[in-house]
């Protein structure tokens, strides 16, 4: 038995299981470990073989919020399906809270519970109520037992008045609400989401994101979340995996990756125009730079590979002495670091703004 | 605890959807009715009348046994394929109690249910024809639970292809012509038959409905034989069940249709 020096009473230290100390002293636990997983399909017609997902690892803490990006057939999909021991890898590992989940397929699966098809993991003729009841049945829960959760889940999500509603006639949003909400029933560690704001308006988009958000803050679950919604991965993920053919690109926190391609990219505003030789120079120190000339106010964009490159851009401008109106840096969103990262970009790359 | 709770589960689930498809299994019995006085109309009018009564109380017992055998052993196939259809079966196989011990309570469920409308059927074949068949309870219970027992493994099986290719309605269809064989078929004509699943259980059924036949009368060979049939189906059902959706989990086809 380890005490909780973050003074929050006191844990198990499982076998197997790494326990180690983050920055301000937060005890991290990993819940997830993945490590060398590898998939290989072979197509029908062809007998072509796909790589699908090649030498992954990665681990997920507790109580984190993980982002699984990648573009289509990135192996996103394929990855949460072996996490969540409903695909057998060709070799790898995979643990949950310290279980092996090929060998202990059923003890591990006690931890997880997944939205893998959103408003597609639904029985529709069954009501809101229903539903929630069936499933905790499935886990092997009396309707007594799961009574009194049912109703927090169902005020929680805003579903109360809809309890006796068939799935068939909720709006698709209030469905995904449901599916997560049937997840949150079971009680798991870990709950894993694909796509959970796909085909949803803005407005319900916001309301799953609050949700997911409250979720892990009053119920301490871990949430692994794969989307090609970067608002998503910008507002809720605190930390990204991304994938592309099949292989880890990236990982690393959200924060880090917003700051390190931020930091680089800058618009210029200069009063006139440059002169040949200045776009010259420029394009030898700085040949991804955008010129938009103008004879009263000409736009410089430039990316930085190292910050101290700055004062090369200033030495340009300082040889004719072209006036300078302002310096702006480019604020990024995640979806361009996201482009950038899969085009195949390192982290010192640049984006530009839009 | 656990497994009644899913019992429990299920067998609510298939009253309620039984009762949510109203139409559907109004339409069901009211077909089952019509080609059941079909035959009997026809056995009036063809048959030899010499025969007659002992005919018509041979089609009631196999065609009430064959409507029970399609229900359970088709119906854990239409339910895979339903549920890879709707995107709930990747659910089902996620829960920590395991997708076959699901599927046996669906069929446990789905055989309760099944039962009393099958009861309530036998009833109305009896009332129209004039026909009473001997329901001796005691008698009947052992060998309708091996007949079962046997019946569920075969279901499993069914439940095992259907996991993996999915699109198996075709092959469901097939299937009823070769149930109905099963069933109607007599053990005199071809005795090893008696090792198919349900057919010996059958053929006892038969013994005590229609020809008075009681418990004690029946020998030890035939229960050895039911009960050898009752266990080797069904561990063959679940080893080739759990087999199945192991090779489905291995080539990616559980979530697939």
């Amino acid at each position: 038995m380890w005490k909780d020096i973050t003074g929050g009473g006191s844990i198990v230290f499982r076998k197997n299981t790494t326990i180690f100390l983050q920055e301000g002293l937060s005890l991290v636990e990993p819940i997830i470990e993945v490590k060398n997983l590898m998939k290989t399909y072979k197509k029908r017609r062809t007998k072509e073989l796909v790589h699908a997902v090649t030498d992954v690892s990665f681990t997920v803490n507790r109580g984190e919020i993980l982002g699984l990006l990648g573009p289509n057939g990135a192996g996103k999909t394929t990855t949460i399906k072996m996490i969540c021991g409903l695909l057998i890898p060709d070799s790898g590992t995979i643990t949950v809270n310290g279980l092996n989940n090929q060998k202990k397929r059923f003890d591990s699966l006690r931890h997880i519970s997944a939205v893998l098809e959103g408003n597609r993991n639904l029985y529709w003729r069954l009501t809101v109520r229903e539903n929630l009841e069936y499933f905790a049945g499935n886990r092997g829960a009396s309707r007594k037992e799961v009574a009194g959760k049912i109703d927090d889940l169902l005020e929680k999500f805003r579903l109360k008045d809809k309890e006796n509603e068939l799935v068939n006639r909720l709006s698709r949003g209030m469905q995904q609400k449901l599916a997560i909400a049937v997840a949150m029933l079971a009680e798991s560690d870990v709950i894993l989401l694909d796509e959970p704001t796909l085909g949803l308006d803005v407005e319900t988009g916001y309301e799953v994101r609050q949700l997911l958000r409250e979720i892990v803050r009053d119920y301490n679950r871990t949430i692994i979340i794969s989307t090609h919604d970067m608002d998503v991965v910008q507002d809720l993920c605190e930390r990204t995996v991304i994938v592309n053919q099949g292989k880890i690109v990236t990982d690393d926190r959200v924060e880090n990756l917003m700051k390190l391609f931020d930091i680089r990219s800058y618009t210029v505003t200069l009063s006139g125009l440059l002169s040949a030789q200045q776009q010259q120079l420029l394009l030898q120190q700085f040949p991804n730079h955008v010129y938009t000339p103008d004879t009263v106010q000409s736009k410089l964009e430039v990316d930085l590979a190292k910050s101290e490159e700055i004062y090369n851009l200033f030495d340009v401008l300082k040889m004719e002495a072209t006036p300078v109106e302002s310096i702006d840096r480019n604020t990024v969103n995640f979806e361009q670091i996201f482009m950038q990262i899969v085009k195949g970009g390192t982290n010192d790359a640049m984006v530009k703004s839009s | 605890m656990q497994w009644l709770n899913l019992l429990k589960a299920n067998t609510r689930k298939e009253y309620i959807e039984l009762k949510r498809y109203l139409p559907n299994t109004i339409a069901m019995i009211f077909t089952f009715y019509i080609i059941f006085l079909g035959m009997f109309f026809g056995i009036q009018i063809v048959g030899d009348p010499s025969t007659q009564d002992a005919n018509i109380q041979y089609v009631i017992v196999n065609y009430i046994f064959w409507f029970l055998a399609m229900m359970i052993i088709n119906s854990v196939g239409w339910q895979i394929t339903g549920e890879a259809m709707r995107g709930t079966l990747e659910q089902l196989s996620m829960s920590p109690m395991g997708i076959w011990k699901i599927m046996m309570m669906r069929l446990v469920a789905s055989t309760i249910i099944n039962f009393t409308i099958i009861v309530v059927l036998l009833y109305s074949s009896m009332l129209t024809t004039g026909q009473w068949l001997n329901i001796d309870v005691v008698s009947l219970m052992p060998i309708l639970i091996l007949t079962l027992i046997s019946m569920f493994g075969l279901g499993f099986i069914i439940a095992g292809i259907s996991i993996i290719l999915k699109q198996v309605e075709a092959f469901l269809q097939i299937l009823q012509f070769i149930l109905a064989g099963l069933t109607f078929v007599p053990l005199t004509v071809a005795p090893f038959l008696a090792y198919f699943p349900f057919v010996k259980g059958v053929d006892l059924v038969r013994s005590i409905m229609i020809d008075g036949t009681t418990l004690s009368q029946i020998g030890t060979g035939d229960f050895l034989i039911l009960g050898f049939n009752a266990v080797f189906y069904l561990l063959l059902g679940l080893v080739f069940f759990i087999y199945c959706e192991r090779f489905a989990m291995k080539k990616g086809l559980l979530s697939h249709y």
